[in-house]
């Protein structure tokens, strides 16, 4: 199918369907799993019971003696690495840092930690020689909350830990202390004649991606070596595993499998040194993937957080200050995202008075990793539902408080420098419009919330290739895997800029030697980012086209216009007809060779996004139950490239969020030891929890990027818990502060209120 | 996991034969005996699969009114059959309500009522509980959110069977089938509380299996309702769930009665005293009110599970409305 889209584009804004998708539904492709060689061991990782304990001793010599073992490894194995932060590849991180997380060195820091890992001939015997290690253990009190671990004399749990508040001499669980300011936050609260200040809890949750984490190591006698994974970006694999490792970059190779789902968990490495050191000490192959209750232990999650937030609005409806405090959980190992959460917090609304403290505080939880809009939804879920409180103090319609104090275009961000064309008001407008928004919700215990959501975006460098073969069909060579229909994108751009028919291109995700440097998938950045550069290896084709036209001709290449898959002579008439892609192809030898079309960019004017949302729910005040009737999202893409993608990445991360909302919640007990390590216990939304939801694209072009796209992939996960907070209130009266609002959290607060009401009603009497 | 056979028997003599050996487990649908085998819960040397046995995935009508239904027999087969949606709605929503279509579409009857707790203490295999021949429930004193509300001690699981409680109201009975011939009970008398033995759940002895639930014709003028709270839409076990099976005479008082929880206790839970209350009485909101009470009358809740109590009485006073035909009123 190629119906031709509107505002000038050929398949642009078209729906065809996806490159790699009979591949995916017929089962063919390949996920990381899936990847077997000769020879190939299985390798297991021995994690600690423990969520803090020092590690007195680990004896291996019975798990190595069972028939079939071939090598176990610890961090021993691993080169001591800086402890301060350092590059690796384009990042700065700290080493010693990630090279603990990848397997213990003298602590354990969280349930689930890594001590050791065994490589055996198959995964059954590695699990066996799991069991036959020992260690010994001193155990230490787990530090599980950001409360706890803030206190004078908490428990430490990294003793080199400083931050420069605290000066060089202070052990401490707080890594970082980051402020933002603007104007004067007590002389705008001054000016305020309503003012709600609340605090909110979140739990931490996991990104849920269906695939377990996995890798294949295969060491070569020469130095070399190459990892088969499934990663959000082979290059980021390639610099980290290299520093952990102490081997030079170069001297690896990352292949990328199909991803089984990542949103942000899979742009950092758990077992891709472990395959690569268990292979250098047996010579064979190894892999290692992880179950269920491993990925939920020990990889992923997003933070917890502790947040106040305090904003001041006039009577009209004018947001005069907001201040507020931010401390996340970042797990074992600093680096929560709380920095983004504080940066987001209130830049959705023109706010002259801000004042917002952040906090990174260690404790003994998994290393938080990056999830969608990572800190975003925690600081939206108080700031949204504070604004809806204020605008119900002013009685102003939700959205209009919103239009009200909208950001737009010269507006200051939190950092500072203003935003330029951004679409905030118009996702407003786009809800406001919406059928949904328009329609009536009548009905007992029902109610209906808005929020809405704002993220940065990042940029980034990304490389590409376009090849124009013999036969005039072309292929797009990326490094950013695909993710949500990247394929499909990266190639009807190519499309569009070559007019060919999308058909006649086949994109291609190569290994890291295969292709330039290209940066992770995050920060919803590849379409902007590979998609500029393959826009740009598209036009080099483009270029070098008219100039071998020109050679047939034998004129000078400004003298061929190319337009619509077609060059033909600037001046129209004479003899020469014009030739397609498909004609000159064939005759591209006898004028110079291939043609190869190459571009890298480090992309610049990112756009930011913004979404708004809109819910209605059900609650049954029996059991504090919600139900999802109705949601509905608008989010700025900038330019939509196939729309049921864009949509997809809307829907996709709302379902998120509203389990965020909902459901989601890591259980640990009293000892700190994760309970729910399965996705029975640990509730995720299905298609069978949700509604269909109701997506409306709103296309504000990014100045500056040549197809004007902006990011798609992360902030539709921003608004989703703070609108069903909004929309339980409008339902049963409550204002939720928890994360999630489950029904035994919901009940109790239903039950809290009405006991109230009995109360206040009794002593009326 | 562990390495394993399966073995397929001729027929049910030689699959209780086999199942009496050491180490043997029955395969039926595989939901729940994978998932024991997975987290290495449980490593027995064979399964023997009784889906090579013909004959017991059949719901059959017999004199008398009484449906017999095959053990094989499918949750979605239970849930659809109309014989079972015509005379025993209860037990035909308790199958629908359970899991997903999937699981439903190979998860069996017999296997529902003989599936492991989803404790999770239980389920890790790191944890030596009471149940798995260790000295304490770690439920006591751990993250007891999901566990019993009623009955509990010295284990605090709750009973995941969805069907049970239905069965129960309805006045089932199984035929339980083993190396020494065929016994008949109650479903009420199949689950065993853990104050009798804390590391079992069921009666049933080495080699002994499910052969047959059989389900009487219900009274005259019955009417049943089963109800069940999750957290989430699917895919999800009850926090509380309840069944109610009602008789109305002319006058509007309530002629039979049977109230049964699922989910709150280590067994199905039937509340006796709340039964006495409906009897005899005219059934309105009150006498709801008060019948859902005294089932809960009772409950001891741990430290984390007391927002259980309101769920479960929910679920019981909504289960009599329904059943009694009475309006529910939001509260």
């Amino acid at each position: 199918m190629a119906a031709s889209s509107s505002n000038g584009f050929r398949v642009i804004g078209t729906r065809p369907i996806r490159h790699d998708g009979v591949d995916k539904v017929t089962g063919r492709a390949k996920y990381g799993a899936d990847y077997a060689f000769p020879g190939m061991l299985h390798g297991k990782v021995l994690r600690s019971p423990h969520p803090h304990a020092n590690i007195k001793s680990i004896k291996i010599d019975k798990a190595l003696a069972l028939p079939g073992v071939k090598a176990i490894v610890t961090s021993a194995d691993l080169p001591a690495l800086p402890d301060k932060m350092e590059a690796a590849g384009e990042q700065a991180i700290n080493l010693n840092h990630l090279s603990m997380n990848i397997l213990a060195r003298g602590k354990a820091l969280y349930d689930g930690h890594p001590i050791a890992a065994v490589a055996a001939t198959s995964p059954h015997i590695a699990d066996e020689a799991l069991r036959l290690i020992e260690v010994e253990y001193e155990l230490l009190p787990p530090v599980m909350t950001v409360e706890d671990a803030m206190k004078p004399g908490a428990t430490i749990l990294l003793p080199s830990l400083r931050n420069k508040e605290d000066g060089p001499d202070k052990e401490t669980n707080v890594a970082a202390h980051l402020q933002f300011k603007r104007g004067d936050v007590a002389e705008g609260f001054k000016q305020a004649d309503y003012v709600i200040e609340r605090e909110f809890k979140t739990a931490m949750v996991h990104q849920g991606y269906i695939e377990p984490h996995n890798a294949v190591g295969i060491y070569n006698a020469d130095g070399h070596a190459t990892i088969y994974c499934s990663t959000q970006g082979s290059f980021v694999v390639r610099a980290l595993s290299a520093a952990v490792l102490g081997i030079a970059e170069g001297k690896i190779k990352v292949v990328p499998a199909e991803i089984g789902g990542g949103f942000g968990g899979k742009t950092t490495i758990y077992l891709e040194p472990l395959s690569v050191l268990l292979s250098q000490k047996t010579g064979h192959p190894v892999k290692l993937t992880m179950t269920r209750a491993e990925v939920l232990r020990a990889t992923g999650p997003t933070s917890g957080s502790t947040i106040r937030c305090k904003m001041g609005a006039t009577k009209d409806g004018k947001l005069v200050a907001a201040q507020c405090w931010l401390a996340y959980e970042a797990g074992a190992f600093p680096g929560s995202p709380v920095g983004a959460g504080a940066m987001t917090i209130v830049a959705p609304y023109n706010i002259p008075n801000i004042l917002v403290d952040a906090y990174d505080v260690v404790v003994n939880r998994p290393k938080t990793a990056a999830y969608r809009a990572p800190g975003a939804s925690n600081a939206a879920m108080a700031s949204e539902t504070v604004l809806d409180e204020l605008a119900e103090k002013c009685g102003i319609d939700p959205l209009e408080m919103r239009l009200m104090n909208g950001s737009e275009e010269g507006t200051p961000q939190t950092v500072g420098p203003p935003f330029k064309r951004i679409g905030f008001k118009e996702t407003v407008e786009a809800i406001k419009n919406s059928p949904h928004y328009k329609s009536k919700l009548t009905g007992a215990n029902r109610g209906r919330g808005v929020a809405s959501g704002f993220w940065f975006n990042v940029g980034l460098q990304s490389s590409a290739t376009v090849n124009i073969h013999t036969d005039g069909t072309v292929s797009v060579v990326i490094g950013s895997v695909d993710i949500g229909g990247t394929r499909a994108a990266q190639a009807m751009i190519a499309a569009e800029v070559l007019g060919v028919d999308i058909n006649d291109v086949r994109p291609t995700i190569a290994d890291t030697d295969s292709i330039g440097h290209t940066d992770v998938t995050g920060g919803s950045r590849t379409c902007f980012a590979t998609g500029w550069a393959v826009y740009e290896a598209a036009q080099d084709c483009v270029r070098q086209l008219k100039e071998r036209a020109a050679k047939l001709w034998e004129k000078k290449p400004d003298e061929v216009v190319f337009e619509n898959g077609m060059l033909s002579p600037a001046q129209p008439g004479g003899e020469l007809k014009p030739m397609s892609i498909k004609q000159i192809a064939s005759r591209l030898a006898r004028t110079g060779g291939p043609i190869v079309g190459r571009a890298t960019v480090n992309a610049r004017g990112v756009g930011p996004a913004f979404a708004t949302v809109c819910v209605d729910v059900e609650v049954d005040p029996d059991t504090g139950k919600t139900q999802i009737l109705r949601a509905t999202i608008a989010q700025d893409a900038g330019k939509a490239i196939h729309p049921s993608y864009v949509e997809g990445q809307m829907q996709g991360g709302m379902a998120q969020g509203l389990g965020w909302g909902l459901n989601e919640e890591y259980f640990y007990d009293d000892r700190g030891i994760l309970r729910n390590t399965g996705l029975l216990d640990y509730r995720m939304p299905t298609c069978l929890d949700l509604p269909a939801i109701e997506t409306a694209i709103v296309e504000v072009p990014t100045p500056g990027h040549p197809l004007g796209i902006r990011g798609v992939g992360e902030v539709s996960i921003v608004p989703p818990p703070a609108a069903l907070a909004n929309a339980i209130y409008h339902a049963v009266g409550v204002r939720m502060t928890e994360l999630p609002m489950s029904p035994p959290r919901l009940l109790k607060a239903i039950l809290k209120k009405r006991a109230a009401g009995e109360a206040q009603a009794a002593a009326a009497d | 996991m562990k390495q394993f056979a399966v073995v397929a028997p001729a027929d049910l003599a030689s699959a209780t034969r086999m199942l009496a050996e050491p180490n043997r487990s029955a395969l039926a649908g595989g939901v729940d005996l994978l998932d024991m085998l997975k987290q290495e819960l449980a490593a027995p040397a064979e399964l023997v699969n009784l889906k090579a046995l013909g004959g017991l995935d059949r719901i059959e009508s017999v004199p008398g009114g009484v449906l017999r239904i095959g053990p094989l027999v499918t949750l979605n087969q239970l849930a659809a059959a109309p014989a079972v949606r015509e005379r025993h709605p209860a037990l035909a929503d308790s199958a629908a309500q359970a899991a997903t279509p999937q699981v439903r579409n190979l998860a069996t009857v017999g296997g529902n009522l003989a599936q492991r707790p989803r404790c999770w203490y239980f389920r890790n295999p790191d944890i030596v509980c009471l149940k798995k021949g260790g000295t304490k429930c770690y439920a006591v004193a751990g993250l007891n959110r999901y566990h019993a509300i009623l009955g509990g001690g010295p284990s605090f699981i709750v009973h995941p069977s969805n069907l049970a409680p239905a069965l129960i109201a309805c006045d089932a009975s199984l035929a339980l089938n083993g190396p020494d011939g065929e016994r008949k009970i109650a479903v009420g008398d199949f689950f065993t509380s853990p104050k009798v033995d804390p590391r079992r759940e069921n009666v049933l002895k080495p080699g002994e299996i499910i052969a047959a639930i059989e389900v009487p014709a219900p009274p005259t003028g019955a009417r049943s309702a089963y109800l069940e709270a999750r957290e989430k839409q699917s895919f999800d076990w009850p926090l509380a769930a309840a069944v109610a099976i009602l008789a109305l005479n002319r006058a509007g008082e309530v002629v039979h009665a049977r109230i049964v929880m699922g989910a709150v206790a280590p067994i199905p839970w039937r509340a006796p005293s709340a039964e006495k209350i409906l009897l005899g009485a005219k059934l309105d909101r009150a006498l709801a009110d008060r019948a859902a009470e005294a089932a809960l009358a009772g409950a001891a809740p741990l430290a984390h599970n007391a927002y259980k109590i309101p769920i479960a009485r929910a679920m019981v006073r909504r289960a009599i409305l329904r059943a009694g035909g009475v309006a529910d009123e939001p509260a």
